[in-house]
């Protein structure tokens, strides 16, 4: 009966709470101080999926459960990724009946990666994707190993690991165990043979210390790592990125399946073979996949294309406090070869809590917008003068870079200067006062 | 002049290596040339030689590893520490000062013994907070952020007061730690791009008059939003 109840009282807070348009964690909460153990009381689908790191997990989620809807299977997914155990919670006992069974094919859960070892105590994911360790929020999450621990703690035997095999941290997770599924890009012709990055967090071995080697560098310390003492090194691919044209827009997985890209970056393609690595464990065909893939434009509006008087230009959303986000977004203004200008705001670091902590800046390689396809940066926001320190330590010349505290006033000078295509760089916390300006493309 | 950044690959977790270039530009922009040297696990060096010497902040992991490098430098540390040389310890690396530091297994390193504080480490809560920090020898206080998972017991003598953030343990609202001219503190990443006027300091006990202050425009209006925005912060939380 508790059950029961639980249930009913989680769906009716969640049922007035869309009403209300309220978010999606309240319901799970008072499901939880209801029943604590509610989530091991209802029956799970046949494939529980739960994917967690720094970054991508939405997009990843977002494309899995596109995937696999579009081959005919029902999927229960946290769309609103709300990721801590409250939200976790509201999407379990909301696709549940009120005898609690879930009645999807495959429950899908983005995890936060702090807080995965609370919610996967009581649901055992079957497969567990972990897409990468990176600097992000550090203000909350410490560093990179700290966080390696905290989603330690959330593996349990009997979940198999979907791992990404370039990322030398999270390969570590696959260490003593048999039955990993690894995913990663063989050389791609974007590769580097030296590391173009900020900061080297793939300069040691994350298992004994010693000095790592590179064969090749996808992205930052993102690569063919190879351990100079212990033998820890690259894992082999069982799914693989086996080419990619970024100025074409396409990419290829497996050697046969070509997918053309919406958007040109290498995170996208990542994220991708993730969704694609999941949805073959799931049974699904690889053709189907691509297909499906195919100029597949997220939905989930971190990529917004707009309109500002005669100017185009697309807001590429980044993460403040995430270094390697926002270098994935330089690396997309720095290769557009027609030419065009970029725009970083920083004016609130979270929106979810305060801090004014703007080290993170530093980590970000803005070097890379020393490029001849870059032309102007206006840098705009509360904290401009630390993004003007901080550019004032790259090579770009200081007549290229203009400044404005006042977001409006930036957004102003762009939209009367010139009309070549517009990068918008910027947080969630911040893009709202960037979008308020312009016109939303539909 | 010669700076020396320490365990630059190793202990350079929140964009600490800035410090250096901070240094770096101020001592330029009065005139010195400046040369400075990037060492890490393993390499020779004569620590006598350099003006400045800094280390940063790591992970707890990557912290025991320079524990046991450094430990052939403890006899030239102690020497630069007493000689007056300026230095600075940011994040866990002052940790390594110490005579101890505990992991959150229990299991005891030895420090340097150069103080005789010990860190204690935890793993169940990163202790992380913007902070606010006074001190006797600069006009203004310092802003920054502190991020930790140690306490660190039986610093007498510490660097800074403990306005908004986090002290060496608990409630302590004493801050880091200071012997002659050697600075060390919890803050982590740039914090001397951060603080114009800390910087100016340290450059002026390196040189000996004071230095230029050129070209710092953008940091000094920088750390006036922080300290205006930590300050509306304390407001807010003292109400």
């Amino acid at each position: 009966m508790k059950r029961f109840f639980t249930i009913l009282i989680c769906k009716l807070l969640r049922f007035v709470g869309g009403l209300l348009g309220k978010g999606s964690s309240l319901p799970g909460q008072v499901a939880l101080k209801l029943c604590p153990d509610i989530l091991s009381r209802v029956e799970l689908p046949e494939y529980i999926i739960a994917v967690t790191g720094s970054n991508g997990k939405t997009s990843t989620v977002e494309m899995i459960a596109h995937i696999l809807q579009k081959n005919g299977k029902t999927v229960a997914w946290n769309r609103e990724g709300s990721n801590q155990i409250e939200g976790v919670t509201t999407l379990v006992l909301s696709s549940a009946t009120l005898g609690g069974k879930v009645r999807s094919d495959v429950l899908l859960i983005e995890s936060d990666e702090r807080f995965a070892r609370y919610t996967f105590r009581y649901i055992k994911p079957t497969h567990y994707v972990i897409t990468n360790l990176y600097r992000d929020q550090l203000t909350r999450n410490g560093h990179p190993e700290w966080v390696y621990d905290a989603i330690a703690d959330s593996i349990h035997d009997g979940t198999r690991l979907i791992l990404n095999a370039d990322d030398p941290l999270v390969s570590r997770f696959g260490a003593g165990k048999e039955d990993v599924i690894w995913f990663g890009a063989d050389r791609l012709s974007s590769d580097t043979d030296t590391l173009e990055s900020a900061y080297n967090d793939g300069a040691y071995c994350p298992v004994c210390k010693a000095p790592m080697t590179y064969s090749s560098y996808h992205y930052n310390h993102i690569g063919h790592f190879a351990c100079t003492k212990c033998g820890y090194k690259r894992h082999d691919t069982d799914y693989a990125i086996t080419a990619v044209d970024l100025d074409r827009g396409v990419m290829e997985i497996d050697g046969k399946y070509r997918i053309s890209l919406a958007l040109k970056s290498l995170y996208n393609i990542y994220n991708i073979l993730a969704a694609y690595t999941v949805a073959r464990v799931v049974g699904v065909d690889g053709e189907k996949i691509a297909a499906e893939m195919g100029d597949y434009v997220l939905k989930n509006g971190r990529v917004i294309t707009f309109t500002l008087g005669k100017r185009k230009g697309t807001l590429l959303t980044s993460k403040h406090e995430n270094s390697i986000s926002y270098d994935q977004s330089l690396r997309v203004a720095r290769d557009y070869k027609e030419g065009c200008d970029v725009l970083i705001i920083v004016d609130a670091v979270s929106r979810k809590y305060f801090t004014s902590d703007v080290s993170w800046l530093w980590d970000i390689d803005f070097d890379m917008l020393d490029s001849p396809n870059v032309g102007e940066i206006v840098l705009a926001g509360k904290y401009v003068n630390d993004l003007a320190a901080r550019f004032d330590y790259t090579g770009i010349p200081k007549d290229r870079i203009k400044l404005f505290a006042d977001i409006p006033e930036a957004v102003d000078h762009l939209e009367n200067g010139g009309e070549r295509y517009i990068y918008a760089i910027t947080c969630f916390s911040d893009k709202a006062k960037f979008l308020a300006r312009v016109k939303e493309d539909q | 002049m010669k700076l020396l950044h320490l365990y630059h690959d190793i202990m350079n977790l929140y964009g600490d290596y800035a410090n250096v270039l901070a240094m770096q530009r101020i001592l330029q922009n009065s005139g010195e040339t400046v040369e400075v040297d990037k060492l890490s696990l393993g390499c020779e060096a004569r620590l006598d030689q350099y003006d400045f010497i800094f280390i940063g902040s790591g992970t707890e992991r990557n912290q025991k590893v320079v524990l046991e490098d450094i430990r052939r430098f403890r006899d030239d540390l102690k020497r630069c520490m007493d000689g007056g040389k300026v230095m600075l310890f940011t994040g866990n690396s002052f940790e390594l000062l110490g005579k101890t530091v505990t992991d959150a297994d229990g299991r005891v390193y030895d420090g340097l013994g150069l103080f005789g504080f010990t860190s204690e480490e935890q793993n169940k809560t990163r202790m992380t907070a913007d902070a606010v920090f006074g001190c006797g020898f600069l006009d203004s206080e310092l802003v920054g952020f502190v991020n930790k998972c140690s306490r660190c017991r039986g610093i007498e003598e510490p660097l800074f007061e403990v306005k908004l953030g986090l002290g060496n343990c608990d409630n302590d609202k004493g801050e880091g730690v200071r012997a002659e001219n050697l600075f060390g503190t919890h803050l982590t990443g740039p914090v001397l791009m951060k603080n114009p006027h800390f910087l100016i300091y340290l450059a002026s006990l390196i040189l000996n008059r004071a230095p230029s202050e050129d070209g710092m425009e953008f940091v000094k209006a920088g750390f006036e939003v922080t300290l205006s925005e930590l300050k509306k912060r304390m407001e807010k939380e003292n109400n």
